[in-house]
């Protein structure tokens, strides 16, 4: 059996989990129950790295469904960085570009809250102002 | 002796005769004992000595003859020498032949007692008369052969069962511990059968405990094991502790006496349990305690319980219980590990039976029949990695010239994807009707299964409808694989990858946006196929992936066969590259081939 482990790193408050190894239906809940803390200490900003994971099954997938409708309903998204090619052919096929964020880089991960952050705060103040 | 045969009285004769008679069969029967138990733990040489002295006691009979008739040539004291001579070898024999009494070892006590009183008054009944009719037995005058057979044989025996008599003797004294000996011998003989007989965990441990009481003699005897669901030892059976003293017998790793056990992993013995610092809080739960040895029941580095053998009065033990209970009980925790794996594997193979039943349940949920539309051959397989998996095909007849095709993969592995994969076949079956594009049907089923699927679970898909009137082939790829595209003019293989979603992700609206549709125009020689993840992400030993490119290659070389024949070699290309390795995911492929 191939190994699966998770780090998780909070970064203000943003959430990041570091995926390293093979994610499949045995290995899944490993996962879920790392995510289940986060959602438990009410972070919801998470960014996925799948920097180091060689391999994603559907199960694995499956994981990032369970949890995003409730993410998303506490103003928090999950985002994701860094796929290798054959594990974004994956997301691919499947369509979760069009779910997701799938960005290259952290950096941009993080951005990418930075400025919803921003946009919703401008609105916040236009609509005071108004 | 100076009596003459002739000369006695009819009366007589018969009573001769008849005491020949009793008093030969007497010493054939002894001397079939004797030999019997000479015979015990026999060497080489045993046989060959007692056949030995039989051929010498025959001889020495029978030379009787010739001493008795003064009429031989030869003088009478030749013969009497001759007679000597051999009596003297005989006598040799016979104190050899005396000395093998090692069946003496091998009574009980009991026995030897029995043999011992037996012996003490039958020794002197055997002797006196072997004595009292030396040379003055009155068969002489009727055959002076058998007189002196019985005479000689009489000797031997008596010799024997003198020499048995002292033997016996010897072993008196040490006759207990012999028994005791043999008794913690056959105890444990009979456990190391039980090991390989007994599956019964309960009836084993009935057992363990009672031989423990007969290998160490002890008053009481128990044994706890750990329990499996909270690894604490608990009292699981016990011979000749009452029902209070069972009941009250709480076992937990703080026990002092159950730490140092598992600690040192060694026997515990103490003739004095409540002085002893480790046993003496057990006064409290047992009053009559005296002498007490504990040892662990150790697989591997792992103690699983723990055997007790105790005795109301101090100083009931000796050093050598100890072993022999360590021992004992080390054949025992083979016995019960050998029952706890048969009862798994039991288990296991039950639950192995069930599976192959909903394997072949789900087997049925494929269709067997190929469909049939006019011009287009289709063959279509499903190899699933454990016995129930997620992977689908169906077909539906639309129309006389229209059929849908549907193949897709539930999320998830193993029972779940299966009863899903049931589900998701009933669904599609309502759905599909001849007037619903593949892009209309899709978007149906997704609404369907994102309302009754939990959220993690999803499915991959792809739709398509055949349209052999038009000459179509209409599809939706539902996040699912591409559909491989041959036609027989080309030499490369074409990716259709349209853009769509897996069903059961979205609730509707991005679902419905992203889908798009493709429509290819049919034609002779066109080849279509439909696969599964399973199949391009099967792995050989070395890890390396069977791949989109390889299923395209093979296409490419096989697609002028029929479409039988190319899921035949497809199934062989990727089982050659497997090369044994056992396939990870279920395997399933449609193969489409326009004959027209």
């Amino acid at each position: 059996m191939e190994n699966f482990n998770v780090n998780c790193k909070d970064v203000d408050e943003l959430s990041i989990l570091y995926l390293e190894g093979f994610l499949d239906a045995h290995t899944a809940p490993l996962l879920e129950s790392e995510i289940q803390k986060l959602v438990d200490r009410d972070r919801y900003k998470l960014i996925v790295n799948f920097k180091d994971l060689n391999y994603i099954s559907s199960a694995g997938l499956g994981v990032f469904m369970g949890f995003v409708e409730t993410i998303r309903s506490n103003q928090g998204d999950i985002k994701m960085c860094c796929m290798p090619s054959k594990i974004f052919r994956v997301f691919d096929l499947l369509g979760f570009p069009s779910l997701y964020d799938i960005v290259d880089g952290e950096e941009e991960a993080v951005k990418l809250y930075r400025n919803s952050e921003a946009e919703s705060s401008v609105k916040q103040n236009s609509s005071q102002k108004s | 002796m100076d009596q003459d045969w002739l000369s006695l009285k009819m009366s007589d004769h018969i009573l001769v005769i008849s005491w020949a008679f009793f008093a030969t069969v007497f010493i054939l029967i002894a001397l079939g004992t004797l030999r019997n138990l000479i015979y015990i733990k026999r060497k080489q040489s045993t046989a060959r000595n007692f056949t030995w002295l039989m051929i010498m006691m025959v001889l020495y009979s029978v030379l009787a003859m010739p001493v008795a008739h003064e009429s031989v040539r030869f003088g009478s004291a030749f013969w009497k020498t001759a007679s000597l001579v051999i009596l003297f070898i005989v006598i040799n024999f016979i104190i050899i032949n005396a000395l093998r009494v090692a069946w003496v070892n091998y009574l009980n006590k009991k026995q030897k007692l029995g043999c011992f009183w037996g012996g003490f008054l039958l020794l002197p009944i055997q002797i006196y008369f072997t004595v009292r009719f030396q040379g003055v037995n009155p068969i002489y005058p009727f055959s002076p052969v058998l007189e002196r057979f019985i005479e000689i044989g009489n000797i031997f025996l008596s010799v024997y069962l003198v020499v048995a008599f002292l033997a016996l003797l010897a072993h008196l004294p040490t006759a207990k511990l012999f028994d005791r000996k043999l008794q913690q011998i056959s105890s444990l003989h009979f456990l190391s059968r039980a090991v390989s007989s007994e599956f019964d965990v309960d009836k084993l441990v009935r057992t363990i405990v009672q031989l423990t009481t007969k290998v160490t003699e002890a008053d009481f005897a128990w044994l706890e094991l750990q329990h499996e669901n909270d690894q604490q030892l608990r009292l699981v059976s016990s011979c000749r502790l009452d029902q209070t003293e069972r009941d009250n017998k709480d076992v937990c790793f703080s026990d002092p006496l159950v730490q140092k056990i598992i600690r040192d992993r060694s026997t515990f013995s103490s003739n004095q349990a409540v002085k002893n610092s480790h046993s003496s809080h057990l006064r409290n739960w047992k009053h009559d305690l005296g002498s007490l040895i504990a040892v662990p029941l150790a697989t591997g580095e792992r103690v699983v319980g723990i055997l007790y053998a105790g005795k109301t009065y101090e100083f009931g033990f000796e050093q050598e219980d100890g072993e022999m209970l360590r021992a004992f009980g080390d054949q025992a925790v083979i016995a019960l590990e050998n029952a706890r794996l048969v009862k798994e594997s039991l288990i296991k193979e039950r639950l192995e039976q069930e599976l192959k039943v909903a394997h072949d349940a789900q087997m049925k949920l494929l269709p067997i029949d190929m469909p049939t539309l006019p011009g287009i051959a289709i063959d279509a397989v499903c190899i699933t990695a454990n016995e129930v998996g997620g992977d689908y095909y169906d077909f539906f007849k639309l129309s006389p010239t229209k059929l849908g095709v549907i193949i897709g993969d539930v999320s998830g592995k193993g029972a779940s994807a299966a009863f899903y994969m049931a589900e998701v076949k009933g669904i599609m079956e309502s759905l599909a009707r001849p007037d619903l594009s593949p892009k209309d049907m899709m978007c149906a089923a997704n609404e369907t299964l994102y309302q009754n699927f939990s959220r993690n679970i999803f499915i991959s898909v792809v739709y398509a409808v055949l349209d052999s009137e038009a000459n179509t082939f209409t599809f939706c790829r539902a996040g699912h694989c591409p559909v491989l595209f041959m036609s027989s003019e080309d030499e490369f293989c074409k990716r259709f990858e349209p853009r769509g979603l897996g069903l059961g992700l979205d609730s509707g609206k991005i679902f419905k946006s992203v889908l798009d549709e493709v429509t290819i125009p049919l034609k002779k020689g066109h080849t279509m196929m439909l696969y599964t993840d399973g199949v391009t992400e099967s792995r050989n030993p070395d890890g390396e992936e069977f791949g989109e490119n390889r299923l395209s290659e093979i296409l490419q070389s096989v697609h002028r066969k029929s479409a039988l024949e190319i899921k035949k070699q497809v199934i062989h290309a990727v089982f050659t590259f497997l090369d044994g390795e056992r396939a990870y995911d279920d395997m399933t492929f449609v193969v489409i081939k326009d004959m027209e």
